[in-house]
Protein backbone atom coordinates (compact mmCIF):
# COMPACT_ATOMS: atom_id res chain seq x y z
CA UNK A 1 0.00 0.00 0.00
CA UNK A 2 2.66 1.99 1.23
CA UNK A 3 4.34 1.87 -2.57
CA UNK A 4 1.37 3.15 -3.91
CA UNK A 5 1.50 6.72 -2.10
CA UNK A 6 4.39 8.44 -3.90
CA UNK A 7 2.28 7.70 -7.06
CA UNK A 8 -1.04 8.30 -5.62
CA UNK A 9 0.24 12.33 -4.47
CA UNK A 10 1.36 12.69 -8.47
CA UNK A 11 -1.77 11.91 -9.89
CA UNK A 12 -3.40 14.37 -6.96
CA UNK A 13 -0.51 17.03 -7.98
CA UNK A 14 -1.58 16.90 -11.44
CA UNK A 15 -5.12 17.24 -11.11
CA UNK A 16 -4.96 20.45 -9.46
CA UNK A 17 -2.89 21.53 -11.56
CA UNK A 18 -4.87 21.26 -15.10
CA UNK A 19 -8.24 22.32 -13.29
CA UNK A 20 -8.65 25.86 -13.57
CA UNK A 21 -10.97 28.12 -11.81
CA UNK A 22 -13.52 27.63 -8.99
CA UNK A 23 -15.18 24.02 -8.45
CA UNK A 24 -18.95 25.22 -9.49
CA UNK A 25 -19.68 28.30 -11.24
CA UNK A 26 -20.40 31.66 -9.42
CA UNK A 27 -23.99 31.29 -10.34
CA UNK A 28 -24.49 28.03 -9.07
CA UNK A 29 -23.00 28.88 -5.80
CA UNK A 30 -25.49 31.76 -5.30
CA UNK A 31 -28.31 29.84 -6.43
CA UNK A 32 -27.24 27.13 -3.48
CA UNK A 33 -26.81 29.90 -1.44
CA UNK A 34 -30.69 31.38 -1.82
CA UNK A 35 -31.83 27.30 -1.39
CA UNK A 36 -29.76 27.16 1.97
CA UNK A 37 -31.74 29.74 3.37
CA UNK A 38 -34.66 28.93 2.04
CA UNK A 39 -34.32 25.74 3.86
CA UNK A 40 -33.39 27.45 6.86
CA UNK A 41 -36.59 30.02 6.68
CA UNK A 42 -39.00 26.76 6.39
CA UNK A 43 -37.27 25.11 9.48
CA UNK A 44 -37.75 28.09 11.52
CA UNK A 45 -41.62 28.50 9.90
CA UNK A 46 -42.24 25.04 11.27
CA UNK A 47 -42.17 25.75 14.54
CA UNK A 48 -43.31 28.94 14.64
CA UNK A 49 -46.64 27.42 12.09
CA UNK A 50 -47.28 24.95 14.99
CA UNK A 51 -47.06 26.68 17.90
CA UNK A 52 -49.20 29.91 15.73
CA UNK A 53 -51.92 27.63 14.77
CA UNK A 54 -51.81 26.16 18.69
CA UNK A 55 -52.70 29.64 19.99
CA UNK A 56 -55.25 30.39 17.00
CA UNK A 57 -56.87 27.03 17.99
CA UNK A 58 -57.86 28.52 21.40
CA UNK A 59 -58.41 32.41 20.59
CA UNK A 60 -59.18 33.26 16.91
CA UNK A 61 -58.28 36.65 16.84
CA UNK A 62 -54.99 35.62 17.17
CA UNK A 63 -55.34 34.66 13.47
CA UNK A 64 -53.57 38.30 12.00
CA UNK A 65 -50.38 38.19 14.53
CA UNK A 66 -50.08 34.14 13.89
CA UNK A 67 -49.71 34.67 10.22
CA UNK A 68 -47.13 37.75 10.52
CA UNK A 69 -45.31 35.95 13.12
CA UNK A 70 -45.08 32.94 10.83
CA UNK A 71 -43.86 34.53 7.40
CA UNK A 72 -41.70 36.45 9.33
CA UNK A 73 -38.11 34.06 8.78
CA UNK A 74 -39.53 34.56 5.07
CA UNK A 75 -36.80 37.63 5.45
CA UNK A 76 -34.10 35.53 5.52
CA UNK A 77 -35.12 34.23 1.61
CA UNK A 78 -35.36 37.88 0.56
CA UNK A 79 -32.00 39.28 1.99
CA UNK A 80 -30.20 35.88 0.18
CA UNK A 81 -31.50 36.84 -3.20
CA UNK A 82 -29.21 39.49 -2.72
CA UNK A 83 -26.18 37.63 -3.34
CA UNK A 84 -27.97 36.93 -7.00
CA UNK A 85 -27.29 40.17 -7.68
CA UNK A 86 -24.01 40.33 -6.32
CA UNK A 87 -22.11 37.51 -8.60
CA UNK B 1 -52.46 10.62 19.92
CA UNK B 2 -49.90 8.40 19.33
CA UNK B 3 -46.64 7.32 20.99
CA UNK B 4 -44.83 7.37 17.71
CA UNK B 5 -43.60 10.37 15.55
CA UNK B 6 -41.72 13.42 16.42
CA UNK B 7 -42.97 15.62 19.14
CA UNK B 8 -44.63 18.52 18.83
CA UNK B 9 -43.86 20.84 21.97
CA UNK B 10 -44.53 23.71 20.15
CA UNK B 11 -48.25 23.17 19.86
CA UNK B 12 -48.65 21.81 22.94
CA UNK B 13 -47.10 24.19 24.90
CA UNK B 14 -49.14 27.30 22.86
CA UNK B 15 -52.33 25.92 23.32
CA UNK B 16 -51.63 25.28 27.04
CA UNK B 17 -50.38 28.72 27.42
CA UNK B 18 -53.72 30.36 26.52
CA UNK B 19 -55.42 27.69 28.67
CA UNK B 20 -53.14 29.01 31.28
CA UNK B 21 -54.15 32.15 30.87
CA UNK B 22 -57.63 31.39 31.32
CA UNK B 23 -57.41 30.14 35.08
CA UNK B 24 -58.66 32.14 37.87
CA UNK B 25 -56.96 34.89 38.66
CA UNK B 26 -56.77 36.66 42.44
CA UNK B 27 -59.94 38.80 41.37
CA UNK B 28 -61.71 35.69 40.48
CA UNK B 29 -61.42 34.15 43.51
CA UNK B 30 -62.34 37.09 45.76
CA UNK B 31 -65.80 36.95 43.93
CA UNK B 32 -65.90 33.57 44.34
CA UNK B 33 -65.48 33.73 47.83
CA UNK B 34 -68.59 35.77 48.26
CA UNK B 35 -70.48 33.37 46.67
CA UNK B 36 -73.18 30.60 47.54
CA UNK B 37 -72.67 27.56 45.53
CA UNK B 38 -75.70 28.78 42.84
CA UNK B 39 -73.69 31.54 42.18
CA UNK B 40 -70.43 29.66 42.13
CA UNK B 41 -72.35 27.67 39.02
CA UNK B 42 -73.33 30.46 37.42
CA UNK B 43 -70.01 32.04 37.24
CA UNK B 44 -68.29 28.83 36.41
CA UNK B 45 -70.99 28.44 33.11
CA UNK B 46 -69.78 32.29 32.12
CA UNK B 47 -65.87 30.72 31.73
CA UNK B 48 -64.41 27.68 31.14
CA UNK B 49 -67.14 25.46 32.68
CA UNK B 50 -69.80 25.64 30.36
CA UNK B 51 -70.12 23.12 28.58
CA UNK B 52 -70.02 20.94 31.39
CA UNK B 53 -72.26 22.77 34.02
CA UNK B 54 -74.68 23.03 31.12
CA UNK B 55 -74.23 19.02 30.63
CA UNK B 56 -75.09 18.10 34.25
CA UNK B 57 -77.31 20.99 35.03
CA UNK B 58 -80.09 19.18 34.68
CA UNK B 59 -79.43 16.31 37.02
CA UNK B 60 -77.58 17.60 39.55
CA UNK B 61 -77.55 20.95 41.71
CA UNK B 62 -75.56 22.73 44.21
CA UNK B 63 -72.48 21.40 45.52
CA UNK B 64 -72.99 18.41 43.96
CA UNK B 65 -73.07 20.19 40.32
CA UNK B 66 -70.17 21.88 40.70
CA UNK B 67 -68.12 18.70 41.77
CA UNK B 68 -68.98 17.07 38.93
CA UNK B 69 -68.54 19.72 36.58
CA UNK B 70 -65.03 20.40 38.25
CA UNK B 71 -63.99 16.90 37.86
CA UNK B 72 -65.30 16.52 34.00
CA UNK B 73 -63.93 19.21 33.12
CA UNK B 74 -60.56 18.54 34.66
CA UNK B 75 -60.50 14.75 32.81
CA UNK B 76 -61.53 16.73 29.55
CA UNK B 77 -58.72 19.57 29.46
CA UNK B 78 -56.19 16.61 30.31
CA UNK B 79 -57.51 14.43 27.51
CA UNK B 80 -56.95 17.36 25.34
CA UNK B 81 -53.08 17.68 26.35
CA UNK B 82 -52.39 13.50 25.47
CA UNK B 83 -54.69 14.65 22.53
CA UNK B 84 -52.43 17.27 21.09
CA UNK B 85 -49.00 15.58 22.29
CA UNK B 86 -47.08 13.56 20.01
CA UNK B 87 -43.73 11.33 20.12
CA UNK B 88 -41.97 11.69 23.16
CA UNK B 89 -43.94 14.51 24.81
CA UNK B 90 -46.59 12.36 25.14
CA UNK B 91 -44.55 9.51 27.03
CA UNK B 92 -43.57 12.49 29.48
CA UNK B 93 -47.16 13.97 29.56
CA UNK B 94 -48.86 10.53 30.19
CA UNK B 95 -46.32 9.35 32.63
CA UNK B 96 -47.23 12.53 35.37
CA UNK B 97 -50.79 11.96 34.29
CA UNK B 98 -50.98 8.01 35.48
CA UNK B 99 -51.64 9.85 39.21
CA UNK B 100 -55.29 10.07 37.29
CA UNK B 101 -55.12 5.87 36.96
CA UNK B 102 -53.39 5.57 40.77
CA UNK B 103 -56.60 7.65 42.06
CA UNK B 104 -59.25 5.82 40.45
CA UNK B 105 -57.85 2.33 41.27
CA UNK B 106 -57.74 3.71 44.76
CA UNK B 107 -61.49 5.07 44.51
CA UNK B 108 -62.20 1.80 43.07
CA UNK B 109 -61.01 -0.49 46.17
CA UNK B 110 -62.56 1.91 48.47
CA UNK B 111 -65.75 1.62 47.09
CA UNK B 112 -65.86 -2.17 46.76
CA UNK B 113 -64.69 -1.89 50.55
CA UNK B 114 -67.42 0.07 51.72
CA UNK B 115 -69.75 -1.23 49.34
CA UNK B 116 -71.01 1.85 48.04
CA UNK B 117 -72.85 1.60 44.78
CA UNK B 118 -71.74 1.82 41.60
CA UNK B 119 -72.75 4.75 40.37
CA UNK B 120 -71.42 6.71 42.91
CA UNK B 121 -68.09 5.06 42.30
CA UNK B 122 -68.28 6.09 38.78
CA UNK B 123 -69.18 9.82 39.11
CA UNK B 124 -65.81 9.98 41.79
CA UNK B 125 -63.77 8.39 39.13
CA UNK B 126 -61.62 11.09 37.35
CA UNK B 127 -61.19 9.77 33.64
CA UNK B 128 -57.74 11.59 32.73
CA UNK B 129 -55.26 9.07 32.84
CA UNK B 130 -54.06 6.42 30.59
CA UNK B 131 -56.22 3.65 31.15
CA UNK B 132 -59.18 3.22 28.35
CA UNK B 133 -63.15 3.44 28.73
CA UNK B 134 -62.98 -0.61 28.99
CA UNK B 135 -60.05 -0.71 31.80
CA UNK B 136 -62.10 1.33 33.65
CA UNK B 137 -65.35 -0.10 32.91
CA UNK B 138 -64.22 -3.45 34.01
CA UNK B 139 -62.49 -2.25 36.90
CA UNK B 140 -66.46 -0.99 38.32
CA UNK B 141 -67.83 -3.99 37.11
CA UNK B 142 -65.33 -6.01 39.55
CA UNK B 143 -67.57 -6.76 42.92
CA UNK B 144 -64.40 -8.12 44.79
CA UNK B 145 -61.00 -6.47 45.73
CA UNK B 146 -59.26 -9.81 43.93
CA UNK B 147 -61.21 -8.97 40.59
CA UNK B 148 -59.88 -5.71 40.51
CA UNK B 149 -56.37 -6.98 41.60
CA UNK B 150 -56.54 -9.45 38.44
CA UNK B 151 -58.20 -6.60 36.34
CA UNK B 152 -55.01 -4.60 36.43
CA UNK B 153 -52.87 -7.05 35.35
CA UNK B 154 -50.55 -6.02 32.85
CA UNK B 155 -50.57 -2.69 34.09
CA UNK B 156 -47.38 -1.17 36.41
CA UNK B 157 -50.10 -1.90 39.27
CA UNK B 158 -50.30 -5.17 38.59
CA UNK B 159 -47.38 -7.01 40.06
CA UNK B 160 -47.12 -4.51 43.41
CA UNK B 161 -51.05 -4.70 44.27
CA UNK B 162 -51.01 -8.53 43.80
CA UNK B 163 -48.01 -8.62 46.58
CA UNK B 164 -50.13 -6.65 48.81
CA UNK B 165 -53.43 -8.45 48.47
CA UNK B 166 -51.96 -10.80 50.57
CA UNK B 167 -51.04 -8.55 53.24
CA UNK B 168 -54.60 -6.88 52.91
CA UNK B 169 -55.98 -10.54 53.45
CA UNK B 170 -54.36 -11.03 56.69
CA UNK B 171 -55.09 -7.73 57.93
CA UNK B 172 -58.16 -6.45 56.24
CA UNK B 173 -57.58 -3.12 56.25
CA UNK B 174 -56.62 -1.18 52.70
CA UNK B 175 -53.38 0.50 53.53
CA UNK B 176 -50.86 -1.91 51.83
CA UNK B 177 -53.60 -1.84 48.80
CA UNK B 178 -53.34 1.75 48.12
CA UNK B 179 -49.64 2.12 49.68
CA UNK B 180 -48.65 -0.59 46.65
CA UNK B 181 -50.63 1.91 44.28
CA UNK B 182 -48.86 5.00 45.19
CA UNK B 183 -45.31 3.30 45.34
CA UNK B 184 -45.93 1.78 41.74
CA UNK B 185 -47.14 5.74 40.54
CA UNK B 186 -44.43 7.34 41.89
CA UNK B 187 -41.47 4.82 41.43
CA UNK B 188 -42.42 4.43 37.53
CA UNK B 189 -42.10 8.22 36.87
CA UNK B 190 -38.68 8.35 36.80
CA UNK B 191 -38.17 4.93 35.23
CA UNK B 192 -36.77 5.12 31.91
CA UNK B 193 -36.60 9.01 32.33
CA UNK B 194 -34.36 10.07 29.39
CA UNK B 195 -32.53 12.89 30.61
CA UNK B 196 -31.04 15.24 27.96
CA UNK B 197 -30.98 19.55 28.67
CA UNK B 198 -34.83 19.32 27.98
CA UNK B 199 -35.81 16.68 30.39
CA UNK B 200 -33.69 17.54 33.19
CA UNK B 201 -35.82 20.44 34.69
CA UNK B 202 -38.65 18.06 34.55
CA UNK B 203 -36.38 15.18 36.43
CA UNK B 204 -36.07 18.21 39.39
CA UNK B 205 -39.35 18.17 39.55
CA UNK B 206 -40.26 14.69 39.90
CA UNK B 207 -37.81 15.03 42.80
CA UNK B 208 -38.85 17.55 44.69
CA UNK B 209 -42.15 16.06 44.03
CA UNK B 210 -40.98 12.57 45.68
CA UNK B 211 -39.17 14.45 48.48
CA UNK B 212 -42.43 16.59 49.16
CA UNK B 213 -44.42 14.01 49.40
CA UNK B 214 -42.19 11.82 51.68
CA UNK B 215 -41.36 14.91 54.06
CA UNK B 216 -45.29 14.89 54.07
CA UNK B 217 -45.80 11.23 55.32
CA UNK B 218 -43.00 11.39 57.61
CA UNK B 219 -44.52 14.51 59.30
CA UNK B 220 -48.16 13.19 59.43
CA UNK B 221 -46.72 9.64 60.74
CA UNK B 222 -44.93 12.10 63.84
CA UNK B 223 -47.87 13.68 64.37
CA UNK B 224 -50.15 10.74 64.55
CA UNK B 225 -47.45 9.30 66.75
CA UNK B 226 -48.66 5.87 65.36
CA UNK B 227 -46.91 2.89 65.70
CA UNK B 228 -46.08 2.37 62.06
CA UNK B 229 -42.84 1.78 60.53
CA UNK B 230 -42.30 4.73 58.10
CA UNK B 231 -40.06 3.31 55.80
CA UNK B 232 -43.46 1.29 54.34
CA UNK B 233 -44.40 4.74 53.02
CA UNK B 234 -41.30 5.44 51.79
CA UNK B 235 -41.19 6.51 48.07
CA UNK B 236 -38.25 5.29 46.25
CA UNK B 237 -35.95 8.08 43.93
CA UNK B 238 -36.25 11.32 45.72
CA UNK B 239 -33.01 13.14 46.26
CA UNK B 240 -33.93 14.56 50.28
CA UNK B 241 -34.14 10.98 52.30
CA UNK B 242 -32.79 7.28 52.09
CA UNK B 243 -35.69 5.01 53.50
CA UNK B 244 -33.79 4.20 56.67
CA UNK B 245 -33.15 8.07 57.29
CA UNK B 246 -36.85 8.58 57.10
CA UNK B 247 -37.07 5.98 59.58
CA UNK B 248 -35.37 7.70 61.95
CA UNK B 249 -36.35 11.63 61.05
CA UNK B 250 -40.03 10.14 61.39
CA UNK B 251 -39.07 9.74 65.33
CA UNK B 252 -38.02 13.53 65.68
CA UNK B 253 -40.28 16.06 63.66
CA UNK B 254 -37.79 19.10 65.36
CA UNK B 255 -34.65 17.00 63.46
CA UNK B 256 -36.51 16.53 60.43
CA UNK B 257 -38.11 20.03 59.64
CA UNK B 258 -34.45 20.90 60.30
CA UNK B 259 -33.18 18.41 57.50
CA UNK B 260 -35.61 20.04 54.99
CA UNK B 261 -34.54 23.63 55.76
CA UNK B 262 -30.73 22.27 55.49
CA UNK B 263 -32.17 20.64 51.90
CA UNK B 264 -31.79 22.69 48.68
CA UNK B 265 -35.91 23.39 49.15
CA UNK B 266 -35.39 25.31 51.73
CA UNK B 267 -35.15 28.87 50.63
CA UNK B 268 -38.79 28.29 48.95
CA UNK B 269 -40.03 26.60 52.16
CA UNK B 270 -38.66 28.13 54.78
CA UNK B 271 -42.20 30.53 55.69
CA UNK B 272 -44.02 27.66 55.48
CA UNK B 273 -41.13 25.70 58.06
CA UNK B 274 -41.23 28.71 60.27
CA UNK B 275 -44.99 28.42 60.40
CA UNK B 276 -44.83 24.89 61.11
CA UNK B 277 -42.66 25.06 63.87
CA UNK B 278 -44.33 28.19 65.85
CA UNK B 279 -48.00 27.35 64.94
CA UNK B 280 -48.12 23.58 65.20
CA UNK B 281 -50.05 23.01 62.17
CA UNK B 282 -49.74 20.23 59.76
CA UNK B 283 -52.56 21.67 57.63
CA UNK B 284 -50.60 25.27 56.83
CA UNK B 285 -47.45 23.18 56.16
CA UNK B 286 -48.98 21.16 53.51
CA UNK B 287 -50.82 24.00 51.80
CA UNK B 288 -47.04 25.51 51.64
CA UNK B 289 -45.70 22.63 50.60
CA UNK B 290 -48.08 22.51 47.46
CA UNK B 291 -47.89 26.25 47.11
CA UNK B 292 -44.01 25.41 46.71
CA UNK B 293 -44.50 22.88 43.96
CA UNK B 294 -47.00 24.85 41.96
CA UNK B 295 -44.33 27.75 42.16
CA UNK B 296 -41.11 25.79 41.24
CA UNK B 297 -43.27 24.20 38.32
CA UNK B 298 -44.44 27.66 36.98
CA UNK B 299 -40.93 28.85 36.83
CA UNK B 300 -39.28 25.90 35.34
CA UNK B 301 -41.64 26.58 32.04
CA UNK B 302 -39.99 29.51 32.15
CA UNK B 303 -36.27 28.12 31.82
CA UNK B 304 -37.17 26.10 29.06
CA UNK B 305 -39.88 27.11 26.98
CA UNK B 306 -39.45 24.14 23.99
CA UNK B 307 -39.89 21.11 26.86
CA UNK B 308 -42.44 19.33 28.78
CA UNK B 309 -42.20 21.83 31.87
CA UNK B 310 -45.27 24.00 30.38
CA UNK B 311 -47.56 21.58 29.91
CA UNK B 312 -46.65 19.96 33.92
CA UNK B 313 -46.90 23.25 35.24
CA UNK B 314 -50.71 24.00 33.74
CA UNK B 315 -51.59 20.58 35.20
CA UNK B 316 -50.73 21.68 38.44
CA UNK B 317 -52.46 24.84 38.35
CA UNK B 318 -55.37 23.10 36.63
CA UNK B 319 -55.74 20.92 39.28
CA UNK B 320 -55.06 23.32 42.23
CA UNK B 321 -57.93 25.55 40.50
CA UNK B 322 -59.97 22.63 40.83
CA UNK B 323 -59.12 22.00 44.39
CA UNK B 324 -59.95 25.46 45.78
CA UNK B 325 -63.38 25.89 44.18
CA UNK B 326 -64.08 22.91 45.26
CA UNK B 327 -63.40 24.09 48.85
CA UNK B 328 -64.97 27.36 48.05
CA UNK B 329 -68.24 25.67 47.35
CA UNK B 330 -67.74 22.85 50.44
CA UNK B 331 -66.48 25.56 53.02
CA UNK B 332 -69.66 28.06 51.69
CA UNK B 333 -71.84 25.16 51.98
CA UNK B 334 -70.32 24.22 55.84
CA UNK B 335 -71.19 27.72 56.69
CA UNK B 336 -67.75 28.71 57.19
CA UNK B 337 -66.76 31.70 57.02
CA UNK B 338 -64.65 33.69 53.90
CA UNK B 339 -61.24 34.03 56.38
CA UNK B 340 -61.54 30.60 57.26
CA UNK B 341 -62.09 29.55 53.78
CA UNK B 342 -59.24 31.61 52.31
CA UNK B 343 -56.71 29.45 54.94
CA UNK B 344 -57.86 26.46 52.57
CA UNK B 345 -56.82 28.03 49.05
CA UNK B 346 -53.74 27.67 47.73
CA UNK B 347 -53.37 31.04 45.24
CA UNK B 348 -50.42 32.30 43.80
Amino acid sequence: MFETLPELANVALQAEGTASGPAIEPSAAAALAVGLAAFGAGYAERGIGAAAVGAIAEDESLFVQGLILTVLPETLVILALVVIFLV
Amino acid sequence: MSATGSSNPEYVNARVRSRRGALYDDEDYRKLLRMGPAEIARFMEESTYEEEINALGARFSGVDLIEFALNRNLAKQFNDILDWANGRLYDLIARYLRKFDAWNVKTVIRGIYTDTPREEVETDLIRAGEFGDRRIERLLEATTIEEVVDSLDGTIYGRPLRAAYDDYEESGVLVPLENAVDRAFYENLLDGLVVNEATEQYREFLYAEIDFRNARNALRLARSGADIDPSEYYIDGGRLFSATELSQLAQNPDELVSRIRDSVYGDRLSSALDELERADSLIGFERALEAALLEYSGSLGHVFPLSVSPVISYILAKEREVENIRAIARGREAGLSEDEIEEELVIL
